[in-house]
């Protein structure tokens, strides 16, 4: 019991290093997940402007230009002046399974690097039809969006994008992987 | 990280574990709900979930749907019983075990969908021996549809089956023991009897002289406002004004105490009722008759 809540203790700092925080005229708009080469991930609904700015879990402040932004999946792709961040690893897909243990990491209401734990409660469309989304039992809230949805070894399984009737929705890891290629950003 | 992979890959196997066994109940127009394949042919599901007695169906885990009959309704405990034809569908994994506060626990909808959370208490701690005494309360999430469908352990074993209740508002599972015994008496008698006394009653409190004399702490008990004729509780010869303290020695604080310390097995059996009339507390003997049939 004592190493699983170690266990746990080490996974935030995992995915902790991973997000950034993402503001825009001084205010927090959202999170991001931390991508290779000096890259963000994030929420379409999060960034609305082509200049915006990041902040890492050091502390540092970063200028974050808006390269590509798809409304209809919800993601948005930034370029970062610095290319030092530590990078998010993807989980395999296929591995995501209703049942397993996930975490999220964001700044809801402000509160910088809150970690939230659940489980995958389906992988299902929000309306008959659509694309599938993860829905997770897992508690967010504003402030969350654009932010990680890791398993427990740290791999990002999706990204956050909204709350529907108590449950997360993250839009899962096979769209993020063909966004970023498609925008022309390798896969971590 | 590896034990918490490995926890992670045990809860995952257990929604999958129990979902084989999970099944949505088609029985009211808003939206469906949840149903576990107790015993071959039998699905246990939430009464409040089942509006109709007929032209129930129950969707499989492969997307199959089947045709159900209500086997039998135990509304004391949110409780109703279908059966279905139901071939080659898994029965589900009962754990022999309670499950204990504190347990990690899974509730498996429809899909199947899962949330996860711990027992958080059993029962409210202060109540006699009646079957809400051993409601299992639950901090997880029941989700839209969820309701009737199986409280799992982390390995997958059915603890119990949740219900929000007719509001919506509770997160409690009824023990899987509590739920084999009214299977056991659908198994006996063909049908689940629904036990009748014949009063009606309200919540009254119990002064402190009265607590004295009775040597209780309970503070609440019914009063009887109305005895039918012909019922069992006449014929026992309760009579309106007499103050129910507690039946078959489950203490009674109101209505609700009432209706769920009477199980369906107690049919036919005889029960002491503690009972104050007049100031004097005394025992009466009664013997639980049967509802009538709804025609």
């Amino acid at each position: 019991m004592m190493e699983t809540t170690r266990d746990f203790v080490a996974l935030a700092d995992v995915v902790r290093r991973i997000t950034v925080e993402v503001i825009g005229n001084d205010t927090a708009l959202g999170s991001g997940v931390s991508w290779p080469r000096g890259h963000v991930i994030t929420n379409a609904h999060v960034v609305r402007h082509a200049r915006v700015a990041v902040r890492s879990v050091d502390g540092r402040q970063l200028q974050a230009r808006l390269l590509v932004r798809d409304a209809e999946a919800d993601l948005a792709l930034l370029s970062l002046d610095a290319a030092d961040l530590p990078t998010a690893t993807v989980a395999d897909a296929a591995r995501v399974r209703i049942g397993s243990l996930v975490v999220a990491v964001g700044h809801p209401l402000g509160m910088r690097g809150a970690l939230s734990a659940g489980i995958v409660h389906a992988i299902a469309p929000v309306v008959r039809g659509g694309a599938p989304w993860i829905h997770a039992d897992v508690r967010l809230a504003p402030g969350n969006s654009g932010g990680p949805l890791a398993d427990v070894s740290g791999a990002i399984v999706g990204v956050n994008a909204m709350i529907v009737g108590g449950l997360a929705l993250a839009v899962p890891i096979a769209r993020v992987i063909d966004f970023a290629r498609s925008a022309g950003v390798a896969v971590p | 990280m590896n034990g918490l992979m490995a926890f992670s890959n045990e809860l995952a196997a257990a929604v999958e574990h129990a979902g084989r066994a999970t099944v949505g109940v088609n029985g009211r127009r808003r939206f469906g709900s949840t149903g576990v394949h107790w015993r071959s042919g039998l699905i246990v599901t939430a009464d409040h979930t089942v509006e109709v007695d007929e032209d129930v169906t129950v969707t499989t885990p492969d997307g199959r749907t089947l045709a159900a009959t209500v086997a039998g309704r135990d509304p004391g405990i949110d409780v109703a019983i279908l059966r279905v034809d139901a071939g080659d569908l898994p029965v589900a994994d009962i754990a022999t075990e309670p499950a204990r506060v504190g347990h990690i626990v899974l509730a498996v909808g429809r899909g199947p969908r899962a949330s996860w959370g711990v027992v958080s208490a059993i029962g409210d701690g202060q109540r006699g021996r009646t079957e809400r005494a051993d409601l299992l309360n639950l901090d997880l999430t029941l989700y839209p549809g969820f309701s009737g469908g199986p409280l799992v352990d982390a390995r997958g074993r059915v603890v119990g089956v949740t219900t929000s209740g007719p509001a919506r508002h509770f997160q409690v599972a009824i023990p899987a023991a509590t739920v084999s015994r009214v299977l056991d008496e659908l198994g006996r008698r063909g049908r689940i009897p629904r036990a009748y006394l014949g009063v009606g009653t309200q919540s009254v409190r119990l002064s402190e002289t009265l607590r004295q004399r009775l040597g209780t702490d309970q503070r609440a008990a019914v009063i009887v406002v109305d005895v039918q004729p012909d019922s069992p509780a006449s014929a026992a010869g309760l009579v309106i004004g007499d103050v129910i303290v507690a039946l078959g020695g489950a203490r009674i604080a109101d209505p609700g105490d009432l209706r769920a310390a009477l199980r369906p097995e107690q049919v036919g059996e005889t029960v002491t009722v503690s009972i104050v009339r007049g100031g004097e507390p005394r025992d009466v003997r009664l013997t639980v008759g049967e509802r009538s049939r709804r025609a």
